[in-house]
């Protein structure tokens, strides 16, 4: 039994911030949850499949966003309470379906997880999703804490029925990915069976065809608006938000989410509980009017914090300037006159110096031993390393490849880059092979344009890469259009068997589900062949190979070409365990800084589990780190790696 | 000769337009690979001094250390270097038939010098469905295969640094002008490695106006034909002012106008026509199908000659003082003009700001050169 279906009501367990998300759905009586894997977002469905093999509900690793809010809406449509759960990312991608969804509405409680990177710890962006509560018009809550992770959750499908649209509950990174004490409630019993009503009209919430036409969007925006009104409401008295400090604070904190731990922290530090007022907020949106009403008019200065972009700070100021009779003059602080920066993310101390400021009280430092203690670790602290790939990763190996093929080529040829841990193809662990990186499937498009240019004198060799699952996730729209527009482009497909990077979840090219169940494996070689490219297979590992098809394919260049280069990820389950081969060094014959190699292996190659051992000025390789690919055999110019097949 | 490392290779020659591809960087370390013609460093090397540079023909190339080390003398700047002997020749009798450009000559020396155990195997430029290719040949029936000029730049010296690193030992080398200026500075020991060892017994040369560009060529020829029916070419002497290429059923006419924009830029900075630091050189002998020019430069190449004849494998006939009259003039246009074009370029004694130059020579011998 996993952890989060333990049904022990009362009980306390330390749960991760996305498990108690996961709890919460459970104890809402959640019957169908789905997702597509991205940092800090992937442990919700994982938490939620495993409860689905006890089978309580359904759970799938959709192909993206998009479709997984479609797979949980079909469930609210029929009546069942559902999920869905992305990175911020990934309300991007499915941002055009939630348009339509918020504005019809859910039938069975719904609830969409986005959990978000501030500073991004493991993003390219630092998108923020809250914005999209206001403009497509659906409630917004924020758990400030690991109960309230759980408790958010759960509640959060009440009100999607109370109101009977989507609710949107918004983690990030420290929260999903922090852990803590979360008291237990009761896991449901009951299940919902599940049928779908369109016996109704057009406009009808609870048994009308779900769907919006031209002709009754004035009604149905009307009727969102009103739930909007209805929720707020329900806001005005919701335990989640919450005032603590004296009656007439020098200052009003206003908050929500893990910057309300930060706040509570940095208040302790500084010692000014009896002059702050924390007003931290769990419904972010649509803000209830009377609570802020009520708190702002015992204030002359508000600070508000919160992470990124000014939502909240914009949002309340409108209130105050609405209630500006009653509230008299305010001054407010936040990002808009820059106390707080408006990128990355806060932590206490960035919020301990902000009101240290706005309070003229000193941040008291730490004792001077403790302070010694610190900088004496710091200074023999971890040794700066460069961001790489696992040793035996295929990306390593499949970039050598091209970044090698496309040197030889000579003609400036360049490789649009994709999501996924190849992304780190843009620095000296992919030898820099990279040269545009956007969103998932975005390499492919961006090829497909830039393999239209050649009229415009564009000579240069137009490549994409993308993973196998990324392939199935947003490139293959954009493979089926530079195909249909004969764009020149070398699409190579980096076929590692799994959505590797955030922790090798299923995907459509596999024959296994989120739910561990066999499922039918889609080939990709087959989906480009039916689009009408012309396709290649190789082994990363063998870099004769790969290199001379590449020369090949690049020399050929005309029209959509794919190549796949199929090798499991190093980390994959199956891999994991087993050395292929027994790889060995004879210093001998390693000529090492001499001319004729100068440290190809540990300088250029990089692969961790070959290292440069200074005093013998040789290479050497580290068995306990080296996975046995065998492919530093292949690139060493002495023939000093040797490559013995493991018994 | 100062040698610097693969930084100012790449710096002074390649991003100079200088390269011609010619293989002498090729297979010594895992940086500089040639692919279709175009020599590349697949990634940065840090060393300051590499035999890549040592090796270069295109980088601080200083002809008075070559001749003083080959020839004994100082360099004079004779048009066509220092010619001992010059015959009119062909494959002699005993010869094995082949498909020559000529005369076969070079074929024929080879063959002799392998049957007499002077070298275990020749440096030379095959040809496959992709275009031209090194060669290591170590049977007539090799060398055969790779008879036939190739008129595009060929990495023919990649196959000389695998057969040194294979300890192949003592080779032949067959090559252009510029392959053979790379070798002849390559004998010097120009790095001063005490384990050093010379591993060429015989450098045939061969007559060189200019090469053109493999993949400019190719691509032409690809719009006009199907290439791999390719046999062979042949660039009659003047006034033809033509490229004929070899279909096997048909010959195929091309305006020599239309492919000179095909000749690298580093053709026109050579001043050598008729590889000047071979211990013989090869060509052809105009208004004489069927027949080579043969240069002997050096007691080895003496040798070499008057052992082929003897051996049925080799026929010469003087040659007549009125061609070579012509064939000096020819070189001697070559050389002014290259002399001329490095001058105006800075790449000609006169060092750039890292102090590295093309070529060095004597100001006199400059002087005498240009003014010539």
């Amino acid at each position: 039994m996993s952890t989060i279906t333990q049904d022990r009501p009362g009980e306390s367990l330390l749960l991760q911030g996305n498990e108690a998300i996961a709890r919460g759905a459970l104890e809402a009586g959640v019957q169908v949850a789905a997702g597509y894997p991205g940092t800090p977002s992937s442990e919700i469905i994982e938490s939620l499949a495993s409860a689905a093999e006890e089978g309580r509900l359904y759970v799938e690793w959709s192909v993206n966003e998009k479709v997984a809010l479609e797979v949980a809406a079909a469930a609210s449509f029929s009546e069942l309470r559902s999920l869905a759960a992305m990175k911020q990312v990934g309300v991007n991608v499915a941002a055009d379906f939630l348009l339509h969804l918020a504005q019809y509405g859910a039938r069975g409680g719904m609830v969409l997880i986005s959990c978000e990177d501030p500073g991004a710890l493991s993003s390219t962006n630092e998108g923020d999703s809250r914005q999209y509560a206001r403009m497509m018009e659906f409630p917004l809550l924020e758990p400030g804490d690991f109960q309230e992770a759980k408790d958010i959750t759960k509640w959060a499908f009440e009100l999607s029925e109370a109101i009977r649209n989507v609710v949107m509950v918004r983690s990030v990174t420290r929260l999903s990915h922090g852990s803590g004490k979360v008291a237990l409630d009761e896991l449901p019993e009951k299940r919902a069976g599940a049928r779908f009503r369109f016996e109704g009209p057009l406009t009808g919430q609870m048994e009308g065809p779900v769907a919006s036409m031209p002709n009754t969007v004035f009604l149905l925006h009307n009727r969102q608006q009103d739930k909007l009104r209805k929720a707020a409401e329900i806001f005005e008295t919701s335990p989640f938000n919450r005032y603590t400090g004296p009656d007439r604070p020098d200052l009003l904190i206003i908050t929500s989410s893990a910057c309300h731990l930060y706040c509570k922290e940095a208040m302790h530090l500084l010692g000014i509980g009896d002059r702050v007022g924390l007003l931290k907020l769990g419904t972010t949106w649509p803000l209830p009017r009377r609570l802020i009403g009520k708190h702002l008019m015992a204030v002359d200065r508000v600070l508000v914090v919160e992470e990124l972009l000014p939502f909240l700070e914009e949002n309340v100021k409108v209130l105050a300037a609405e209630l500006c009779e009653r509230t008299g003059s305010i001054r407010f602080y936040g990002k808009r006159d820059g106390t707080l920066p408006s990128v990355t993310e806060l932590s206490p101390d960035t919020v301990a110096k902000a009101l240290s400021t706005l309070l003229s009280v000193a941040v008291p430092s730490p004792p001077i031993d403790y302070r010694k203690g610190v900088q004496e670790a710091a200074a023999v602290g971890a040794p700066p390393r460069m961001i790489t790939f696992c040793p035996g990763c295929p990306h390593r190996a499949s970039f050598w490849s091209i970044h090698n093929a496309l040197a030889m080529d000579d003609r400036k040829g360049f490789v649009c880059g994709d999501i996924g841990c190849y992304s780190m193809g843009l620095y000296p662990a992919g030898f820099e092979t990279l040269k545009t990186l956007h969103a998932m499937g975005s390499g492919t498009g961006v090829a497909s344009g830039f393999g239209e240019l050649g009229q415009f004198g564009l000579n240069q060799p137009v490549l994409s890469v993308c993973g196998d699952s990324t392939f199935f996730h947003a490139a293959m729209p954009a493979l089926a259009n530079a195909v249909h527009h004969q764009s020149d482009i070398l699409m190579v497909v980096l076929d590692n068997s799994g959505t590797a990077m955030t922790g090798f979840q299923p995907h459509p090219g596999l024959r296994q589900d989120a739910m561990g169940r066999m499922a039918p494996a889609i080939d990709i070689a087959a989906v480009c062949r039916g689009m009408g490219a012309r396709v290649e297979v190789c082994d990363p590992f063998d870099l004769d190979q790969t290199r001379s098809t590449l020369l090949q394919m690049l020399e050929q260049g005309k029209g959509v070409q794919v190549l796949i280069l199929k090798q499991m990820c190093a980390l994959s389950p199956e891999k994991k365990s087993r050395k292929p081969f027994e790889m060995s060094l004879d210093p001998e014959v390693c000529v090492g800084e001499s001319c004729g190699c100068n440290r190809l292996c540990t300088r250029v190659f990089g692969c961790p589990g070959l290292v440069w051992d200074k005093k013998m000025k040789k290479a050497r390789i580290d068995e306990v780190i080296c996975v046995g690919c065998g492919v530093c055999a292949s690139i060493c110019p002495a023939g000093a790696i040797q490559k013995r097949e493991a018994a | 000769m100062h040698v610097f490392g693969p930084t100012e290779l790449v710096e002074e020659v390649h991003k100079r337009g200088l390269c011609v591809g010619c293989g002498a960087c090729v297979g010594l370390c895992p940086y500089f690979l040639n692919h279709r013609g175009r020599t590349v460093q697949v990634f940065p090397c840090t060393l300051t001094q590499g035999r890549c540079f040592a090796a270069c023909p295109k980088a601080e190339v200083d002809l008075d250390e070559i001749s003083r080390h080959h020839r004994q003398r100082p360099y004079k700047g004779a048009p066509m270097g220092d010619v001992e002997q010059a015959f009119a020749a062909k494959a002699g009798p005993e010869m094995p038939v082949g498909s020559f450009q000529a005369g076969g000559v070079v074929s024929a020396l080879l063959i002799y010098a392998l049957q007499q155990g002077l070298i275990k195997a020749a440096i030379l430029t095959g040809r496959d469905e992709n275009g031209p290719k090194p060669a290591i040949a170590s049977s007539p029936q090799e060398i055969l295969g790779c008879a036939g000029s190739k008129f595009t730049t060929a990495p023919t010296l990649a196959a000389f640094n695998q057969a040194v690193s294979e300890k192949i030992s003592p080779l032949g080398v067959v090559g252009t002008p510029c392959q053979m200026t790379s070798v002849a500075k390559w004998r010097t020991n120009p790095l001063k490695r005490d384990d050093f060892v010379d591993p060429v017994a015989l450098a045939i040369g061969v007559f060189c106006n200019w090469g053109l560009d493999q993949r400019q060529l190719v691509s032409f020829l690809a719009e006009r034909t199907d290439v791999s029916r390719i046999r062979g070419m042949d660039i009659p002497p003047p006034p033809a002012n033509a490229l004929i290429v070899d279909l096997g059923n048909q010959k195929m006419t091309i305006s020599l106008d239309e492919i000179r924009p095909f000749i690298p830029e580093t053709c026109h900075l050579c001043p050598d026509m008729t590889s000047e630091w071979a211990d013989l050189s090869v060509g052809m002998f105009e208004g004489r199908p069927g027949w080579n020019t043969l240069l002997v430069r050096t007691q080895r190449g003496k040798d070499l000659a008057t052992g082929a004849e003897a051996a049925g494998l080799l026929e010469t006939m003087p040659m007549p003082e009125t061609n070579l009259a012509h064939l000096r003039e020819a070189a001697k246009i070559k050389k002014k003009r290259a002399f001329m074009n490095m001058n105006k370029r800075g790449l000609l004694n006169s060092p750039d700001k890292n102090g590295i130059a093309l070529l060095r020579v004597s100001a006199e011998v400059a002087r005498s050169i240009l003014e010539a």
